[in-house]
C-alpha cells in the first residue's frame, strides 16, 4: 500500500547518497513533486520530490548515508488521512530458521539467473568480493544479496527475484559483464526446515515465534544503547532473538560498514582518568564527515602517493592589467553586464600558454599521456560545503567578459550548491586563487587527473627594481604546482614565465606571442 | 575545589547519579542540605513509610489472624514509639550506607544548601553560616519535591500535617482524616487504620489512585471499605481548621451536599511539588515551570553543563524514576547513548495488599482508540494466596488484539510490587500474553496469578478459574 521512495541513480560512479536534510517531517502530508528531502553525494547536492501524495513514513534519519536504489523513506496515500497512527511494524525479519537441512519451498515458479549487470561504460569484468547470503538461503526481491567490485568502485547486487538463491560464481571469482553469478529458484514464501524447525515452529505459534511477530526488529534495552551508540538504525539489523528481536549480541555483532568499533573508543575514552579543567569549557565536538569531506580527503591523499607533484613560483607585477582595468571596468561592466576582474587575465594568459607547453595540459592514463587540444579549466570555488572545482570549458575559445561570466555563474551556483556533476568533471588545468582569503604564497595541490595547477594570491605593493631604479609596484606572486612525471622543469618553468610575460605585457595576449 | 560533575541533592534520583558518575571516571561532588544523605525517599518517604507499613501489618496479623493461623496470644498493644524508634533506625541503616557507598566511590559530600553563582560555581552554605564554593564542569540538579499544602490551610505540622510529621507521630490517632486518596494518603491511611485509627479519606475525584488503572481503584476501594476506612469520592475540600485539640474539615460533595469532619489529625495529601528554593536558578537563567525545571529530551537544562533529574523535572516522581535517570544523564556525559522508556517505570502503591502497575491503563487505551483485550486472575482462586490468607487481589493483564502484545499489567495483591518486575521485563522485549502464559512459573507462588492472566487475555483460557 505505501509507495517506498528509493535513492535515484545521480550519477555513474556515484555509489552512495547521504541524507543532508529532511525538509518534511514524519507523519507529514506531502503532495506529489513536492520536495521532502535534500541529499548530498561525494560530488553534488541535489532535492529528492515525494513520488507521490501521501503520508511521509522517514525510514532513514537526516544524516545517515544510504546506498543508491535502498529505500529511504515511505509514503501512505493520504486515504486514511494524517490521524492514523501507524502500526509499530518492524520490516518482517527473513527466515530465522535458515534452512540448513532439507528444505521444500513452498510454491515454486521457475528459477531466475542473475547476471553480471553492466555497470558502468568502461568496465568490463568484476570481482565477486562477497556474498552476504549463502547457498540455500531464502532471499528476497531487492535483498542486497552480494558485493561485486570493479575497478572503479564498489557496488552492491540485490536480489532479482524472492526465492532459494544457488551460487553460480564462488568469491573472489571474476566475471565478465554478462556472465551468470547465480540463480534464484523463486518461491512465494519462505522455506521451512523440516522436521526440526516445524517442530519449533508449532511450540512458538502464537505471538513469539512465527515469521512476522510484531516485535521483529525491536531491540532489547542493553540492544537499544549499544546500536545507538553504534549510531546504526535498529531497521538495518538483523534480529536473531525470539520473533526477529535484536538480542544483545546482534547489537554486538553488527558493525556499521565494517569501520572501527566507535563504542570501544569511547569505553577507553571514559575510563581515561578526569582532567580538571579551570572552569573553561573542555568540550569536545564530533561530526560526522560528510561524504564530499570524505572524497576530499581520499583524492587528496591519493595525489600526495601518486604524483610526483612540486611546485615552481614567479612573481608577476600587476600594474599593467590593473591600469588597463580601470581605464576600461566602466565600460566593460556597462557593454557586457558583468565586471572585469582578474579571473579572465589569468585564464587568457593560461590558455596561450597552455597551447605553448601542452604536457602542462595533458594527463596520465596509465602507460600513455593524453594530450588536449583544448582548454577546460577548473576554477577553484570555496562553499559551505568544501571546495569545489566547476570548469569553464574551451576557455580558450571565450572572449574576456564570457569568462567572466562563466566564472561568476559557476561560483553562484557552487556557492549555492546547485553544481552538477557535469559542471564540475573533465577540467585540463586548474586556477586556484589562495589571494581572495590573504595568503601571499602557497603551494597548490593537483587536481587530478590534470598534472598542473597554478595558484594566485594576494597582491600587495612592494618595492622593485625596474631599470635601474627601486618603484613600488603591486606584485602577486604565482605558483605553479605540475606532475613531474610528465611535465619537465623546463616546460614548467617555461609555462609560468609566460604567463607572467603576458599578465605584465596584455598586449602579448593580443597578439599571441 | 573543582570537580566534573556536581550533584546538587542525594535523593535516590542524585546519589545514583553521583555513583555511576564517579564509576565512569568523573570527578564528583554531592551537595546535601539535610544532615543525612537520601533524601526524601530515604528519610521520609518510601523507607520509613514501607517500615511503618511492616509494622503495622505484624500488628493486624498477631490481632486478628494468629489465632486462624493456631496461635494464641495474649491482644497485642501498639506501642507506637518504638515502632516509630525502630523506624528510625530503619532509616539511619540505610542513610549510613549511602554515605559508605560516596565513600567507597570517592565522591565529596558537601553538606549544606547548594546554589548556583554561575553555571560553573556552585556555593555551599551550611547549617553552621559556612560557606564553600564548589567549582564544576557539569551539575546534575537533584533537588526532588516537597508536599503541596492546601492554599488555604497550610501545614502547621500540629494537627494539619503532611506524610514528612505522618511518619513521627508519638501516638495513635483517634481519628485521622486523610485529604488525597492518592499513593501517599492512601498508604499512611491504611497504616494508621490497621493501627487502630478511624481514617478518613477525602478524594476530590471519583476515584481512589486515580492516575492508575481503573480496577485497582475500585478493587483498594474495597478493601480499604474491609478495613473499616471510610472513603468519600468527589468531595472538595473547602475548609480545614485546627482547633486546638482537633481538626475540623469542611467539603462539598457534587451536589453540593456539605461534608464536615472532625478528626484529631489531618494528613494533607493532595501531592508534591518540585523544590528548587534557594537554588539560585535565576543566576543561571533557567526558569521553571509549574515549578519544574524545564529539560529536554536528553534531561539538559537551557544551560549547557546543567541537567537535571527526578521529581525536579516532568514525569512521575517515583524514587525509581530519578534514579534511571540519574544513571541516563551519567552516562550520557561519557559519550555513550543510554535509553529511558518512560512506559515502562513501574508505578506502585504501597498499601496492603499492594498495587504495582506498568505499561498503559485500560482508560489510556481506550481515549488512544486502540483495539485491545483484557484478561485477570484473582488471588482468590490461587492456591499460595489461600495458604497464605492473602485473598484479596487480582492481576489484570491488557494485550493488543491483534498482536497479543502486552501493553499493561496491573496488579493488586500481596508481593503486587516485587512481581511487577517481570511485567517489564516482558514489556521491555515486546513479549505477547501468550508469551507469558507458555513460560513455566514456579509453583505455588502469586506470580502463577500472571500466567493465569496472561492465558486468560490469550483467549480466555485460564487452568485455575
Amino acid at each position: 500500500m505505501a509507495i517506498q521512495i528509493k535513492v535515484p541513480a545521480v550519477g555513474e560512479s556515484i555509489t552512495e547518497v547521504t541524507i543532508a536534510n529532511w525538509l518534511k517531517k514524519d507523519g507529514d502530508v506531502v503532495k506529489v513533486d513536492e520536495v521532502i528531502a535534500e541529499l548530498e553525494s561525494d560530488k553534488a547536492s541535489f532535492e529528492l520530490p515525494a513520488s507521490s501524495g501521501g503520508v511521509l513514513k522517514i525510514l532513514k534519519q537526516q544524516g545517515e548515508t544510504v546506498p543508491i536504489g535502498e529505500a529511504i523513506c515511505e509514503i501512505e496515500p493520504s486515504a486514511q488521512g494524517a490521524t492514523a497512527t501507524p502500526p509499530v511494524k518492524a520490516p518482517a525479519a527473513a527466515a530465522t530458521t535458515s534452512a540448513k537441512g532439507e528444505s521444500k519451498p513452498s510454491g515454486s515458479g521457475g528459477v531466475k539467473e542473475m547476471k553480471v549487470p553492466a555497470v558502468g561504460e568502461s568496465i568490463t569484468e568484476v570481482t565477486i568480493s562477497t556474498w552476504l547470503k549463502k547457498e540455500g538461503d531464502f532471499v528476497k526481491l531487492d535483498e542486497v544479496i552480494a558485493e561485486v567490485e570493479s575497478d572503479k568502485a564498489t557496488f552492491e547486487l540485490p536480489a532479482e527475484a524472492t526465492g532459494i538463491l544457488h551460487v553460480v560464481a564462488k568469491e573472489k571469482e571474476t566475471l565478465p559483464i554478462g556472465g551468470l553469478i547465480c540463480r534464484i529458484e523463486m518461491t512465494e514464501a519462505a522455506p521451512v526446515a523440516e522436521p526440526a524447525t516445524k517442530q519449533e515452529a508449532a511450540a512458538t505459534t502464537g505471538g513469539g515465534g512465527s515469521d512476522k511477530s510484531y516485535a521483529a526488529g525491536h531491540p532489547s534495552p542493553a540492544a537499544a544503547k549499544i546500536l545507538s551508540e553504534k549510531g546504526i538504525p535498529a531497521s538495518q539489523v538483523q534480529g536473531n532473538g525470539v520473533g526477529g528481536r535484536i538480542t544483545k549480541e546482534d547489537a554486538d555483532k553488527t558493525q556499521l560498514g565494517g569501520t572501527a568499533k566507535p563504542a570501544e573508543v569511547k569505553a577507553q575514552a571514559s575510563q581515561a582518568p578526569p582532567v580538571i579543567s579551570s572552569g573553561g569549557s573542555r568540550n569536545i565536538r564530533k561530526d560526522k564527515m560528510t561524504s564530499l569531506r570524505k572524497t576530499i580527503a581520499k583524492r587528496l591523499v591519493s595525489v600526495k602517493n601518486e604524483t610526483a607533484m612540486l611546485t615552481t613560483f614567479n612573481e608577476v607585477d600587476m600594474k599593467p592589467i590593473m591600469d588597463l582595468r580601470s581605464k576600461y571596468k566602466d565600460q566593460f561592466k556597462e557593454k557586457y553586464g558583468v565586471g572585469l576582474g582578474f579571473m579572465s587575465f589569468f585564464t587568457k594568459a593560461v590558455c596561450t600558454a597552455l597551447k605553448d607547453f601542452p604536457a602542462v595540459n595533458a594527463s596520465v592514463d596509465g602507460d600513455e599521456i593524453v594530450y588536449h587540444d583544448y582548454c577546460d579549466i577548473s576554477i577553484a570555488v570555496s562553499t559551505p560545503r568544501g571546495l569545489v572545482v566547476p570548469v569553464i570549458r574551451n576557455a580558450e575559445a571565450l572572449s574576456f567578459n564570457q569568462i567572466e561570466s562563466e566564472v561568476v555563474r559557476l561560483a553562484t551556483r557552487g556557492r549555492d550548491g546547485k553544481l552538477s556533476i557535469e559542471e564540475m568533471t573533465g577540467g585540463t588545468f586548474s586556477i586556484t586563487n589562495g589571494g581572495v582569503f590573504g595568503s601571499m604564497l602557497s603551494t597548490p595541490i593537483l587536481n587530478p587527473p590534470q598534472s598542473a595547477i597554478l595558484g594566485m594570491h594576494n597582491i600587495v605593493e612592494r618595492p622593485v627594481v625596474k631599470n635601474g631604479e627601486i618603484v613600488v609596484r603591486p606584485i602577486m606572486y604565482l605558483a605553479l604546482s605540475y606532475d613531474h612525471r610528465i611535465v619537465d622543469g623546463r616546460e614548467s618553468v617555461s609555462f609560468l614565465v609566460r604567463v607572467k610575460e603576458m599578465l605584465e605585457d596584455p598586449g602579448r595576449l593580443i597578439l599571441g606571442v | 575545589m573543582q570537580y566534573n560533575v556536581t550533584v546538587i541533592g542525594s535523593g535516590p534520583g542524585g546519589y545514583v547519579a553521583a555513583i555511576r558518575c564517579a564509576q565512569l571516571g568523573f570527578k564528583t561532588a554531592i551537595i546535601e542540605k539535610y544532615d543525612t544523605l537520601g533524601g526524601t525517599c530515604l528519610n521520609v518517604g518510601c523507607i520509613p513509610s514501607k517500615a511503618l507499613l511492616d509494622s503495622s501489618e505484624h500488628f493486624i496479623n498477631a490481632k486478628d489472624h494468629f489465632k486462624e493461623h493456631g496461635i494464641d496470644i495474649p491482644a497485642p498493644k501498639v506501642n507506637i514509639k518504638q515502632m516509630i524508634q525502630r523506624k528510625e533506625d530503619v532509616v539511619k541503616a540505610n542513610v549510613d550506607g549511602i554515605a559508605f557507598l560516596m565513600k567507597k566511590n570517592k565522591i565529596d559530600v558537601f553538606k549544606g544548601t547548594g546554589s548556583f553563582l554561575d553555571k560553573n560555581t556552585i556555593q555551599v552554605k551550611s547549617s553552621d553560616g559556612k560557606e564553600t564554593k564548589v567549582v564544576t564542569e557539569k551539575v546534575i540538579i537533584a533537588t526532588g519535591s516537597k508536599p503541596t499544602p492546601l492554599p488555604f490551610a497550610p501545614f502547621d505540622k500540629k494537627r494539619i500535617i503532611s506524610s514528612t510529621e505522618a511518619l513521627t507521630l508519638t501516638e495513635v490517632p483517634a481519628h485521622l482524616i486523610v485529604i488525597g486518596g492518592g499513593v501517599i494518603g492512601m498508604e499512611l491511611g491504611s497504616v494508621y487504620a490497621r493501627l487502630g485509627s478511624k481514617v478518613t479519606v477525602v478524594e476530590f475525584l471519583d476515584s481512589l489512585i486515580p492516575t492508575m488503572d481503573g480496577t485497582m481503584g475500585k478493587e483498594l476501594q474495597k478493601i480499604a471499605k474491609k478495613m473499616g476506612m471510610d472513603i468519600y469520592l468527589g468531595h472538595k475540600v473547602t475548609a480545614v481548621e485546627n482547633k486546638g485539640k482537633e481538626v475540623l474539615l469542611k467539603a462539598e460533595a457534587k451536589d453540593g451536599k456539605v461534608l464536615e469532619l472532625k478528626g484529631d489529625y489531618c494528613l494533607v495529601s493532595i501531592g508534591r511539588r518540585p523544590y528548587t528554593d534557594g537554588l539560585g536558578l535565576e543566576k543561571v537563567g533557567i526558569e521553571t515551570v509549574k515549578g519544574q525545571v524545564p529539560v529536554d529530551d536528553h534531561l539538559k537544562t537551557k544551560v549547557d553543563n546543567i541537567y537535571a533529574i527526578g521529581d525536579v523535572v516532568r514525569g512521575a516522581m517515583l524514587a525509581h524514576k530519578a534514579e534511571e535517570e540519574g544513571v541516563f544523564v551519567a552516562e550520557q556525559m561519557a559519550g555513550q547513548k543510554p535509553h529511558m522508556n518512560y512506559l515502562l517505570i513501574p508505578g506502585v502503591v504501597y498499601t496492603w495488599p499492594e498495587v504495582a502497575s506498568v505499561g498503559y491503563t485500560e482508560e489510556q487505551l481506550k481515549i488512544d482508540g486502540r483495539a485491545y483485550k483484557t484478561g485477570s486472575f484473582p488471588y482468590k482462586a490461587l492456591g499460595r494466596a489461600r495458604a497464605s490468607m492473602d485473598t484479596d487481589g487480582l492481576v489484570k493483564i491488557l494485550a493488543d488484539k491483534q498482536t497479543d502484545e502486552i501493553l499493561g499489567v496491573h496488579i493488586i495483591g500481596a508481593r503486587a510490587a516485587d512481581m511487577i518486575a517481570a511485567g517489564v521485563t516482558a514489556m521491555e522485549f515486546r513479549a505477547s500474553a501468550e508469551d507469558v502464559a507458555r513460560m513455566s512459573h514456579a509453583h505455588p507462588t502469586y506470580m502463577e496469578a500472571v500466567k493465569e492472566a496472561c492465558l486468560a487475555a490469550t483467549a480466555n483460557r485460564p487452568i485455575h478459574l
